[in-house]
């Protein structure tokens, strides 16, 4: 069973323009996240968006369907926080760990690069990663433009 | 609903492997046979067997017993499960992440006097 130790993850970029310092401060401040946590369609209400901003802090939040009302309760451990550069947590019921890192672009802005993996504790090297761990997203695109095409 | 995730993580650990993802996306376009997969691969037979038994035993492939050559198919159902989780995982932080672009715009605006919100 060694080969359990792969693993699959998932990596979204976007780049923002505006400071770092004001990025990071918008994913980990609830008068901000209220702003855009939720998806397209989905309000994130301030009131109920719990954020304990240190590791084993609690990382709450509760998604309102604008459409009919319905909520669904988000619960993550905050797993480590270094002010303006990365902010991790874990998802206690999936394993799943997201980790933001906020990169100085200077003239050009803020890039956040978020990483998805299912693993709950990050033991690998960072050369371990650079090699075979390409992104499942990528992946998924592929498949879907060699083989959905007659779908959609 | 658990499992579900199971079954999907099973799923991410099987494509986590380039050569398995290599495998799925050969199969995409059609069944094939262990000796048609393992030619553009430039693997041995039990190699590939190997990776296919993987494969078999989260679900995202099935083969023929009867069949001699056994061919290898595709469950699109499986596969779909993992691509729809994942695409909709990307859905979400695509669309919030546009709304973070406007938030960021929208308190950016605000601090250098040109505020906006004089619409009655």
């Amino acid at each position: 069973m060694s080969e359990h130790t792969t693993e699959s993850e998932l990596n979204f970029t976007r780049v923002f323009a505006a400071p770092r310092e004001l990025v990071f401060r918008c994913m980990i401040e609830p008068e901000h996240l209220t702003h855009f946590w939720g998806p397209t369609g989905v309000s994130t209400p301030r009131e109920n968006i719990k954020v304990e901003a240190h590791p084993g802090g609690a990382f709450e939040t509760v998604l309102v369907n604008d459409a009919d009302g319905s909520e669904y309760a988000m619960r993550a451990t905050y797993v480590e926080i270094v002010e303006h550069e990365r902010i991790v947590w874990i998802d206690p019921d999936s394993g799943m760990t997201t980790t933001s890192t906020f990169v100085d672009l200077g003239e050009a802005g803020t890039e956040i690069h978020i990483r998805q993996t299912n693993v709950p504790e990050p033991m690998r090297g960072p050369e371990a990663q650079a090699g075979f761990l390409t992104s499942l997203d990528r992946f998924a695109s592929y498949v879907v433009t060699i083989s959905g095409g007659s779908e959609r | 609903m658990t499992r579900v995730e199971d079954r999907l993580d099973a799923t991410f650990t099987a494509l986590a492997d380039p050569t398995r993802r290599a495998i799925v996306a050969r199969l995409a376009t059609g069944d094939a046979t262990v000796n048609d997969l393992a030619e553009p691969f430039d693997m041995t037979l039990p190699a590939i067997s190997k990776h296919l038994k993987v494969l078999e035993r989260c679900g995202l492939i099935t083969r023929s017993r009867r069949a001699q050559f056994r061919p290898c198919h595709l469950e699109r159902e499986a596969l779909d499960a993992a691509v729809d989780w994942i695409e909709e995982s990307r859905r979400i932080w695509t669309e919030r992440f546009d709304k973070l672009d406007v938030h960021l715009r929208d308190i950016q605006r605000g601090s250098s006097s040109r505020q906006k919100g004089n619409d009655q």
